[in-house]
This record gives structure tokens, sequence and C-alpha cells, in this order.
């Protein structure tokens, strides 16, 4: 009655093919994915979605994904998009992704930071968004300004430009926060400011 | 490095370590399950030849929609577990593969022959004006009766009847979707899988985890002892092991033999009392991306 596993199909060849290249693909860039994803969301049920349904565009746009190291980047392309609509409201909960949601409600903990860390945070949280997003490609994905021109689909001189004035920025935030914590330091003897 | 490394939540290797490696394996199943591209670039349905032939594929799949509820749809099990097993199991074929009862504003609907051709589901959903395609796939026990997929284009919105203790799910939890509520008026398309007991041999198309209750490894540790260690333990429940998962270096092959000095990572029912074993030849399973023995170390990222 029920049909069995093996029954033949002339396209075999052609889907063991894309289920080899999707592999390829998955075992190669997950935890690049993983990390970027747990490194901007928090909520491990957000990260599982977003990583699920950015390899799920891969595999449906396998023929998009490039052949080499630049697959890494599209991916990262794919993944900030989802991340995007997900912050805009667009939560889709999932059921492909109920173990990712699991392991990671166990297995993941943000980091606590040190007055030195809690600092730059600080600081790193009074820039904009795009800012933001550009010094942590840098930064934490170690791109360079070609690969975060493709993340972004924009000129690798505007990525320059705009890193630049993140980065100036970034240092300013840095010293006001510095400054405010070191004020109370010098006061604090004689109860307060004169 | 600069400041802001310094404040990096977490490396990629230490994300990858978090998840483990049946927990992967089982995305990528899951991912793969679903319909590819079509030609026009849209999503597809999915292709049950194509399911067919990745074995193991069907998993608990899809978003399964939220919303109002009219209709009913509930999967029993008229034949008992022993009929349900074995092609010659069946019992005498019933005139309706499926049975439809209206009550208020729900209709209660019931599968009658669990191994019946789906087209015969789908011609009786189209006798009640519902494009509905309804199949079943072998399942690991604890996900036998349970809708392991769900999908639906248009309409108003499908939702899962879940029960409690039908099942168990990666997440330790215990309640299953064991049928979807569909509107009455409902006019859009829709995809429902639904598990059953696997014949001997016949793979799984979806499965739990290895070590959920009613799993034929449940209450086992084994994670980190060797192939060895893990045959002996399985041996001794009467369980064997088809296949070995080996991922190195972007690939993951399936091997009928490992050394049995290797470690045991993970593992993932296969079929009726066989299951599937990650394994690899270091202690702990290593990043995809951390560099194998003998290459060059690549520059770290941050």
């Amino acid at each position: 009655m029920s049909k069995g596993a093996g029954v033949p199909s002339p396209p075999v060849a052609a889907w063991d093919e894309r289920q080899r290249r999707f592999e390829e693909v998955y075992l190669t860039y997950r935890g690049s994915i993983l990390g970027y994803v747990l490194r901007r969301t928090e909520n491990p049920d957000d990260a599982a979605d977003i990583i699920a349904e950015t390899f799920l565009t891969a595999w449906r746009r396998l023929e998009d994904v490039p052949c080499d190291a630049e697959a890494r980047l599209w991916l990262y392309g794919v993944a900030r998009r989802v991340l995007a609509n997900h912050h805009r409201g667009a939560r889709r909960r999932s059921a492909l992704t109920e173990r990712l949601r699991a392991d990671l409600a166990i297995g993941y903990r943000p980091p606590e930071f040190d007055d030195g860390q809690a600092q730059i945070a600080e600081a790193f949280r009074c820039l904009p968004p795009a800012e933001r997003e550009l010094l942590t490609l840098s930064a934490w994905e170690g791109l360079d300004y070609g690969q975060i021109a493709v993340v972004l689909g924009c000129s690798r001189n505007a990525v320059r430009l705009r890193l630049f004035r993140a980065r100036k920025r970034f240092a300013g935030e840095l010293a006001s926060c510095q400054a405010r914590s070191a004020h109370p330091a010098v006061h604090v003897p004689n109860g307060g400011l004169a | 490095m600069s400041q802001i490394s310094r404040i990096c939540p977490v490396t990629d290797a230490e994300a990858e370590r978090i998840v483990r490696p049946a927990t992967f394996a089982d995305l990528a199943d899951r991912i793969t399950a679903s319909p590819a591209a079509t030609a026009d670039g849209r999503p597809g349905r999915p292709d049950p030849a194509a399911s067919s032939r990745a074995r193991r594929r069907w998993l608990i799949g899809a978003p399964l929609a939220a919303g109002l509820a009219a209709a009913v749809l509930l999967v029993t099990w008229l034949a008992s577990p022993a009929q349900r097993v074995g092609p010659a199991g069946v019992g005498p074929q019933v005139a309706q593969a499926l049975s439809f009862t209206t009550s208020g504003r729900y209709i209660t609907v019931i599968v009658r022959n669990p191994l019946a051709d789906p087209s015969r589901y789908r011609a009786e959903f189209a006798a009640r004006h519902l494009d509905i395609t309804l199949t079943l796939v072998p399942a690991s026990p604890s996900l036998v009766g349970t809708l392991v997929y769900s999908g639906q284009s248009g309409g108003a919105n499908i939702t899962p009847i879940t029960a409690q203790g039908k099942c168990y799910t990666g997440g330790g939890g215990s309640a299953c979707p064991v049928g979807v509520r569909i509107p009455a008026d409902f006019r859009g398309q829709a995809q429902l899988v639904f598990g059953r007991a696997a014949r001997p041999g016949e793979r799984y198309e979806s499965t739990a985890p290895a070590t959920a209750p009613g799993e034929v490894m449940h209450g086992m540790r084994f994670q980190g002892d060797t192939v060895s260690q893990v045959l002996a333990m399985l041996r001794e429940r009467d369980v064997t092991v088809p296949v070995f998962n080996y991922a190195r270096q972007g690939y993951a092959r399936n091997l009928s033999h490992v050394p049995g000095t290797w470690y045991v990572y993970d593992a993932a029912p296969w079929a009726s009392q066989q299951v599937m074993l990650f394994v690899g030849p270091t202690k702990t399973p290593p990043s995809a991306n951390s560099p194998q023995p003998g290459t060059p170390v690549p520059s770290p990222t941050s």
C-alpha cells in the first residue's frame, strides 16, 4: 500500500547532488551563522528560528549560493535580512527548530562583562544601529571592507567611509563613558562636586 | 584586538559546541525535507519521491500555523499496534480511508486506514471541498500517531491540537500535535503528515531524540563513550547500528563500520531497533571550522 523507500526516480542524481551541495554549505558555515545570530540576539527561540530560516533560504535558493568562501557572506546577507524582519516583529515560530531551540536554551548563556567591557558595551549601545552593524561585521565576523560591502550590498568605498565615521563616533562615546565613570571617583572623598 | 572584539558575546566555535551533532543533522533533514524552489523561484510543494529517496527526511517540520478553529482533524488508529506493523497486518480493506463527523462548527476526521494510498485521503477531503493532502510516514515509536509536518498556503490558519504524553520532544516536553483544527470554510491548501509505525527494517522518515521516552536509547548516557562501549550497551537492548555518521571537513559520510576506539557524540533513531550514531576519532566533536590535524591554522575570527 504505502510506497517503499526505494522507489526509483529519474532525477535521483540531481537530487543527491543538491543534497550534497547543501550539506557542504551547511556543515561548513553552520558555526559561522549560528555565531553571527547568537551575537545579535540573546533569545534562543529567536536565534533558532533565524538560523533555520537562513538555511531554509539557502536550500531553496541553492543555485544562488556562491561556490567559494563568498558563500559565508551570502549567508550573512540572508541572516541579516531575516534578523531585521524578526526585529520588526515578523516572528515565525517554526517547528523546524524545536531541538535547536532546546539546545540553545540549555547551552547558551550571554557573557557577563567586567567593568571595562561594560563601558565598551555602553558606548557601543549609544551608536546608531547601522554603525553598530558595521563595527561588528568588522570586529566580530572579521570581515574586510570588500566583504562587508558584499554583505550590505553597497560599495567598498562607502563601507570604508562609514566605518571610519562609526569608529570615530564610538571612540567619542567610549571616552564619554570613561569620563563619566571616572568623575565620581575623583569627587567621592569630598562628598560631591564643589 | 579592537575594543568591540572585547564584547563579542560568543565565538563561532563556542556557538557550534552548544548544539549537539544530532540537532544539527536533524535541522538539515527538516530543511531538505522542505520543498526546494520551483522553476519560477517560488517554493513548491514537497516532492514525495524526493522524501522517499532522502530517507528519514520527513520530520516535525514546517511552521504549524496558529489561528481560529472550526474543524478538527484527529487521527486514531483502528488497528491494534500489532496490526499496524507489517505489510500483511493491515486487516480488511475499509470502504473509507477517512471518516468525517460534523459536530457544531467542528468536523472530526478520523483516519480509518493509516496505510491507505494518499490519493484516497485527498479524494475524500476533496469530496468535502477541502484541498488537504494527508500522508503518513514511518516514524520512531514516540512519534507514531502524531502530526509530524503541517504546511499550508492560503486560507484561514490551521492549528495543531496537542496532547500531553503522546510523544517526547527534543526540548524535553511531551506535548505533541496529534491533530489539527481547520476552519470549516477552509479554502486554502494544506499538507499534513502523520507518523505511523514502521515496518520491520523500514527506515524512519521522522524521528524523536534517541533517548526520549519510548525510544530505544531512553535513559542511556553515552556521549563521550567509545563506539565499542556504546555498541555493547546497545546489544543488551537488542539495538543495532547500521550506519555511523562521521562529519569531517565539510562533508558528512554514512559509514557501515568505524573503529571501536572512536567516540560517540550523539545518536538518532534509524529504524525499528536500529539507531544511527554520530561518531569521530576525537573525544569531543570537532567544530566544522576548526582546523583538522596537519592542516594550516587559519587566522581567528575577530
